[in-house]
């Protein structure tokens, strides 16, 4: 057997395509519906609930408010600690419900009753008495303080850290040019196509929640933490998950109010956002840096100096805390920067509260350094991957450790760059689109690379169980929701055992069934829940080499394994995989399983992507082409990773070009898909993927450091350099509207 | 006229079975076939027409159930998801898996039934410009649409 390197069919595919996916909404449970009485200001004071005329409204079991639930939680979500040091924030844990909204759209009651539809009649009939506050919506208003989003907290200010490395004075000192450079992401919506949703079932003492998430285990803590139930008395399941891309690794006040009415009535109580709810759940990105570069006349970059500031939202969110925190640590990338500074500030706002997103502060710190290497391409009239080569880390610097101290573990940046630029025809591609603007077209060719880290450790489980018949279960930590690592996981372990990957079963996301887990996210699933499932396979394989060897009256020693077969060579003995499993399971030390629970650390992959663009004589921007050569280390199944640079790079085409989350002055945010531009087929590129023939692995069993986020923290970067070729103007945010086009074309 | 609170009675065949029912005159036809009748393929992703994922067939043409009332339905045939290729997986559903043209699956009903409904218009002969246009009205936030549009192509090169 042989599967890991080829394009195996994704093993679970059949229920999708025939309508037997089973997501939040479509479990058959008998339960009541829950709808939310929200905020319509950014900012305002409860004085009062009515909820007379709503608990009338035929099919109403219970109105809530804030009085009601919040006393039921002794905590609430705060950031996910595993990877965000809680002691350098300022921040309020979420309850279940406010009574101080802080967004539009924050929740102050929830309605619960049989259908959907009457909840909906009886959230418009609870009224509610409010006192406005002052609010700061706008990132510089919040600044100014004047207006605070958590008057206990004093500021607006949730996180302030200068990160410094080197020493950027001298390194000014000595430039030839300091270049400002700008580079912004306009606030965006995660937007999978399922909308979040909660079913939660109190069974006396026990809890147990169905949860589009990506979280169960940390769901579960969360919950147990939030409400004083045993952990072990928490059941958290996770059904099939309509995409997630970050933005369901966290808990929205809305799921606490929830398991917090399933507890006080005693009953099974479900909540699945509209599209509405959706957008307002989870934004992403918004931040700004302004800084400056100091250059040497040969292109060598000095240093940088400047400020990161990221907006947080009305709340401090599970994952919102990375992006300050790691956007400086990666801005460095491939390069040899050593003198840094980057100040780094988080704020408050009465705006929907900021989640992580596919790439989770990778694609913010890209996109910061390829706007510097660009922008300092141009200013010193270099070819923009000369100026890169020029500046990046050598292959027998690794492990190179950067200013910040991230240890970047493997790769070969100048070699691949140079087969990146054949492969993705570099210099004849820019040399097409000059001939074609002499004809009058506006085409542009833009390049980015990125260093990312992914793995992201600290532990993944893995387990595998042989059963009676030789059948294979395996159990993993991680929690694949549409990236089909399901498959790659079991064409790891086929391999492993060597036997036939239609054998094996892949499970996941249920803290009943698995024993501990962090999920799938930051592009880690394959790398360290992959290698803990190989790990478990050897395991079980020595167990079943001890069961083969009393069968043959061998020393265990004696017994080789290939291709199902356990071989006692000497005395020319054999028994089948087959005849081991069941013997496994009659004689004394009964049972085939092995777990392991496998530590890891960060791995870095890294690649060139180039977008090709035409812009029309209105401003719009298509991107034509998308090209991407990448070093992931070894590749399990290039159809599924090639699959996630597809999806990654329309996400970026989108952050590049259309998609906005746009906040009016009274903080409303536009809540539809009429508002919020996610790509359609229409603006779709051509894409072409490769993956290098020479790989770097990591350090993980199965040699693979992870593609699910490699284009969207590339992407943007490409395509708005694409857009500065065809216009040969200046762009530093995302995403670049007609609007701005348009008028850089009549200038 | 139906007074508020009234259910109309309405009869519809779904994937070749007659359903006579009661519904509330505001009930919206995906709720019916997912609520009513247990036909959890069809999706809700949006609630706006915009995202396809609750695409049917009615009365021959596709159609976004969210934001037809069940009640427009009366009389009429529906095809879903679950009705489609007898029992044996279609030619469209053989052509997303072949193709990993789905990654989370949530858009995946929709997608085909739009699919399924621009191959019986369009036929063989589809170009890559008349699937784009086709299909546009699905969204797809997980695979960017390329390896769909293979799967598409794919599909109408074989013969049902």
């Amino acid at each position: 057997m042989n599967y890991v390197g080829k394009p195996v069919k994704r093993l679970n595919d059949s229920k999708f395509i025939t309508g037997k996916s089973v997501y939040i909404d479509d479990l058959q449970i008998s339960s009541l519906n829950a709808a939310f009485v929200r905020s319509p200001y950014a900012h305002a004071r409860v004085k009062s609930v009515d909820a007379s005329d709503a608990l009338k409204t035929k099919g109403i079991v219970a109105v809530f408010t804030a009085k009601d639930l919040n006393p039921m939680t002794s905590d609430g979500p705060g950031p996910w600690v595993t990877y965000i040091n809680q002691a350098e924030w300022k921040f309020v844990p979420r309850k279940p419900l406010t009574e101080e909204a802080r967004y539009v759209g924050d929740p102050v009651a929830i309605v619960i009753g049989i259908d959907k539809y009457s909840v909906r009649d009886a959230v418009d009939k609870v009224n509610v008495d409010y006192e406005e506050l002052p609010s700061a919506i706008a990132l510089e208003d919040a600044l100014k303080g004047e207006a605070l989003v958590h008057k206990e907290l004093g500021t607006n200010v949730g996180y302030k850290k200068d990160f410094s490395a080197g020493n950027v004075e001298s390194a000014f000192k000595s430039a030839d040019k300091v270049i400002p450079v700008e580079a912004s992401n306009t606030r965006l919506i995660p937007s999978p196509m399922e909308p979040r949703g909660i079913v939660s079932r109190w069974e006396g003492g026990s809890l147990t929640v169905w949860y589009s998430t990506q979280i169960p285990h940390f769901a579960r803590e969360e919950f147990s933490k939030d409400f004083g139930i045993p952990s072990s008395r928490i059941r958290v399941i996770m059904p099939d998950v309509g995409g997630a891309f970050g933005s369901k690794a966290h808990f929205v006040a809305e799921d606490l109010a929830v398991v917090a009415s399933s507890i006080k009535l005693g009953r099974t109580v479900r909540w699945t956002a509209t599209r509405s709810e959706e957008l307002i759940s989870s934004n992403a990105r918004h931040n700004t840096f302004k800084g400056e570069v100091a250059v040497k006349r040969d292109g060598t970059i000095l240093g940088i100096r400047g400020d990161l500031t990221v907006d947080l939202g009305a709340y401090l969110t599970y994952t919102e805390g990375l992006q300050p925190a790691i956007i400086p640590l990666m801005i460095p990338g491939p390069y040899k920067i050593r003198d840094i500074l980057v100040r780094s500030t988080a704020v408050y706002t009465n705006t929907p509260p900021i989640t992580m997103y596919r790439g989770a502060s990778r694609p913010e710190a890209t996109f910061i350094i390829e706007r510097i290497m660009s922008t300092v391409a141009d200013e010193l009239h270099m070819d923009d991957l000369e100026l890169r080569e020029k500046n990046m880390v050598r292959a027998d610097e690794m492990p190179y450790k950067n200013p910040f101290g991230l240890v970047y573990d493997s790769g070969d940046y100048l070699s691949f760059l140079r087969e990146a630029k054949e492969k993705l025809k570099y210099h004849e591609t820019l040399t097409w689109a000059e001939a074609e603007r002499t004809k009058g077209k506006r085409i542009g060719v833009g390049t980015a690379f990125y260093l990312e880290i992914s793995g992201f450790g600290p532990w993944e489980y893995g387990e595998i169980r042989v059963d009676e018949r030789g059948d294979v279960t395996v159990v993993t930590g991680g929690t694949p929701h549409g990236q089909g690592t399901d498959t790659a996981i079991a064409q790891v372990v086929a391999d492993e055992l060597q036997i036939d990957i239609g054998r094996i079963n892949v499970v996941w996301g249920d803290t009943q069934v698995v024993a501990s887990g962090m999920g799938s996210y930051g592009s880690r699933t394959i790398s360290i829940a992959g290698s803990a499932a190989k790990s478990a396979s050897r395991q079980v394989l020595e167990k079943m080499k001890y069961v083969a060897a009393k069968m043959l009256n061998a020393d265990v020693e004696e017994v080789e394994y290939s291709s199902c077969e356990f071989k006692y060579k000497k005395e020319g003995k054999s028994v089948k995989w087959d005849e081991v499993a069941k013997a496994a399971y009659s004689g004394k030390d009964p049972g085939l399983y092995a777990s392991v629970t496998l530590e890891g650390d960060v791995t870095y992959p890294y690649g060139l992507h180039m977008a090709i663009v035409e812009i029309d004589d209105t401003g719009i921007v298509r991107v034509k082409e998308y090209r991407a050569y990448d070093d992931i280390g070894r590749v399990i199944n290039p159809a599924l990773a090639e699959a996630q640079i597809h999806g990654g790079a329309m996400q970026g085409v989108g952050q590049a070009l259309y998609e906005e989350a746009r906040i009016n002055d009274e903080g409303q945010l536009a809540v539809s898909y009429a508002e919020y531009f996610v790509p359609t087929i229409m603006e779709s590129p051509h894409y072409t993927s490769y993956f290098t023939d020479r790989p770097f692995p990591s350090n993980y069993a199965t040699g693979t450091k992870g593609v699910g986020e490699a284009a969207l923290i590339v992407g943007p970067a490409a395509i708005v350099r694409a857009i500065e070729n065809a216009t040969g103007k200046r762009f530093n945010k995302t995403p670049v509207t007609p609007e701005e086009v348009y008028k850089s074309l009549i200038k | 006229m139906v007074k508020p609170g009234e259910k109309v009675k309405i009869k519809v065949k779904v994937n070749g079975v007659q359903y006579e029912g009661e519904v509330p005159p505001r009930k919206l036809l995906v709720h019916f076939l997912r609520d009513d009748l247990g036909l959890t393929g069809t999706k809700v992703g949006c609630d706006t027409t915009t995202c396809g994922a609750c695409t049917v067939i009615l009365n021959g043409k596709s159609v976004k159930s969210c934001t037809l009332l069940a009640v427009q339905a009366d009389g009429g045939e529906i095809l879903t998801i679950e009705g489609l290729g007898n029992g044996k997986l279609h030619r469209i559903q053989e052509a997303f898996s072949n193709n990993f043209a789905l990654q989370c699956g949530f858009c995946t009903p929709g997608m085909i039934m739009q699919t399924y409904y621009l191959l019986k218009e369009k036929g063989s002969e589809i170009s890559e410009e008349e699937i784009r246009d086709g299909l546009h009205g699905n969204i797809c936030r997980c695979t960017g649409y390329q390896n769909i549009i293979k799967a598409v192509e794919e599909a109408s090169k074989v013969r049902s």
